[in-house]
């Protein structure tokens, strides 16, 4: 643990150094006039914009329909993928038969079947969460799948030497021992709903922070479009570190062999 | 005479077809009587783990029949308890709901649990580890997590897997003794599967020896040192006639199964 310190410690001078000169040039470039002042905009307009996002209710409105696309999607489409992955994972003939596909199928971009969800569910809300459900689908029934074969097989042995049942082992022995690989599957179908519901905002649509981005885009409100990138951006990221260190921390808890 | 607890009858188990494939456990017949402990010796690659499995239920015999009271199993059976060679705490629950799990299982409630798995905690010595995780514990003492979660389960036959074999000597003699303890406290049926034969001297009424494949009974040794035993046995001249006897008739076999693994 006290290495780990270090190292971060030792870290955080360089990623300061990064980020400093990353903003230094971005501040060269926008006051140099090589881009349109709007589309490269000085720091202090863009920190005007991100101010003026985050005070503006109109902003949260907004954002809050963006999640609860999000967590429809995740909810949908991860309960399918979990579904689908214990059933892949169970089974090896089922895997093997079946698991090419998703690994073919889920890197293909789905935006293309946007059209087709549109027609399906309309131009709200449900059409954003069917895409992003789409995209989540395939990495956490993939993560799940391999999570149920990297189930130490003693562990299984002993819940059926104790003569679990079916649900038991579900609940008791394959949920518990999968933890790490289920928070990894999450992370995973986040990033991905997350970019299948934005997407779809953008294209068509009347509300969310894809919409607003849009919607400042051809305002070319250039500070605000950036104010919401940056939102955007760093509400992902957020998640992201936390479902991470959920991840690592279910990881610890694993015996260390001997 | 009472019937024996577990009656063992012509038990062989082929893996793969017929013509081709490997024969591990081969027309394998014994007894274990109530209140014995027995062990199975054999050399790497005897069939030992195969036996066990078979004995557990976990793995069906390609044919012979195998019945503990009388009842033929073809299935975990619940008047039988397995304690693994592999590391098998659930390293997500505390020592004590490990110990309590088959209670889980069977749908006692917390506080009973708790209190029923707490005198097993004590059994094996972890008094004062309850709340630790799997992760906090020396391997001697995880594998005692698993021999007091197994008995917990009131197994009339306990069945164990080379429980010690990742231990080191010193730890194993110890944990030995603790086994010699408990066997003395509960008078508990026990079947041990092993290659250690200082570890079958020390514990056993009765030692079976196998032959390197295929796996077939080659000899009882009965063991008569004095009951009750401690760790001290192992330096009694009994003790060394014993292992030595055992030992030449293991030594064949064991030479047997290097050469195979020196021509594969």
């Amino acid at each position: 643990m006290a290495t780990q310190e270090a190292l971060t410690k030792g870290l955080a001078l360089p990623r300061l150094i990064a980020i400093v000169v990353i903003l230094a040039m971005w501040q060269a470039l926008a006051l140099s006039g090589l881009l349109f002042r709007d589309v490269v905009p000085p720091l202090e307009a863009l920190v005007v914009g991100f101010v003026g996002v985050l005070i503006s209710p109109d902003f949260y409105a907004n954002l809050a329909i963006t999640f609860a696309e999000l967590l429809a999607a995740l909810a949908g489409g991860g309960l399918a993928g979990l579904v689908v992955g214990l059933c892949l994972g169970a089974s090896r003939f089922a895997s093997k038969a079946f698991e090419p596909w998703l690994g073919y199928l889920g890197p293909t971009p789905k935006i293309i079947l946007f059209p087709l969800l549109i027609l399906m569910f309309g131009v709200g809300v449900e059409s954003k969460m069917a895409m992003g459900a789409v995209s989540c689908f395939f990495p956490i029934a993939i993560s799940v799948a391999a999570g149920v074969r990297g189930v130490d097989p003693v562990l299984l042995k002993v819940g059926r030497s104790f003569r679990a049942r079916l649900d038991q082992m579900l609940i008791k022995i394959y949920l518990p021992a999968m933890i790490a690989p289920l928070l990894n599957g999450a992370r995973l179908g986040f990033g991905v709903a997350l970019i299948g519901v934005l997407l779809a905002e953008t294209k068509l649509s009347k509300q969310g922070l894809g919409f607003m981005v849009m919607d400042a885009y051809q305002r070319f409100d250039m500070p605000r479009m950036y104010g919401l990138l940056i939102v955007s951006v760093g509400i992902a990221a957020v998640v992201n570190i936390v479902l991470e260190h959920l991840a690592i921390q279910a990881g610890h808890k694993k015996p260390t062999k001997h | 005479m009472s019937a024996p607890l577990l009656s063992v009858d012509g038990v062989t188990r082929r893996f793969g077809p017929e013509t081709c494939g490997v024969l591990a456990v081969d027309n394998m017949s014994f007894d274990v009587r109530q209140g014995e402990f027995v062990s199975i010796i054999g050399p790497s690659g005897c069939g030992k783990s195969t036996l066990f499995s078979m004995l557990g239920g976990l793995l069906p015999p390609t044919s012979g029949r195998i019945a503990v009271e009388g009842d033929v199993i073809t299935g975990p059976h619940p008047a039988v308890g397995m304690v693994f060679q592999e590391e098998s705490c659930l390293p997500w629950r505390s020592v004590i709901d490990n110990v309590a799990f088959p209670l889980e299982l069977e749908g006692i409630g917390k506080s009973e649990r708790h209190d029923r798995a707490q005198h097993f905690v004590e059994l094996v010595g972890l008094h004062g580890f309850e709340k630790r995780h799997p992760a906090e514990l020396s391997g001697g003492m995880r594998q005692r997590v698993c021999i007091a979660r197994t008995l917990a389960a009131k197994p009339r036959l306990l069945l164990m897997d080379e429980p010690f074999a990742a231990l080191d000597e010193q730890t194993r003699l110890l944990l030995g003794d603790k086994v010699l303890q408990i066997q003395q406290e509960l008078h508990q049926t026990t079947l041990l599967i092993t290659h250690s034969i200082t570890e079958a001297v020390q514990l056993s009424d009765r030692i079976l020896v196998m032959t390197y494949r295929p796996g077939r009974l080659k000899r009882i040794v009965e063991v008569h040192l004095p009951r009750p035993r401690n760790a001290d046995v192992v330096t009694s001249p009994e003790f060394g006639a014993t292992v030595a006897e055992i030992w030449s008739d293991l030594r064949e076999e064991a030479s047997r199964g290097m050469a195979a693994s020196e021509v594969s």
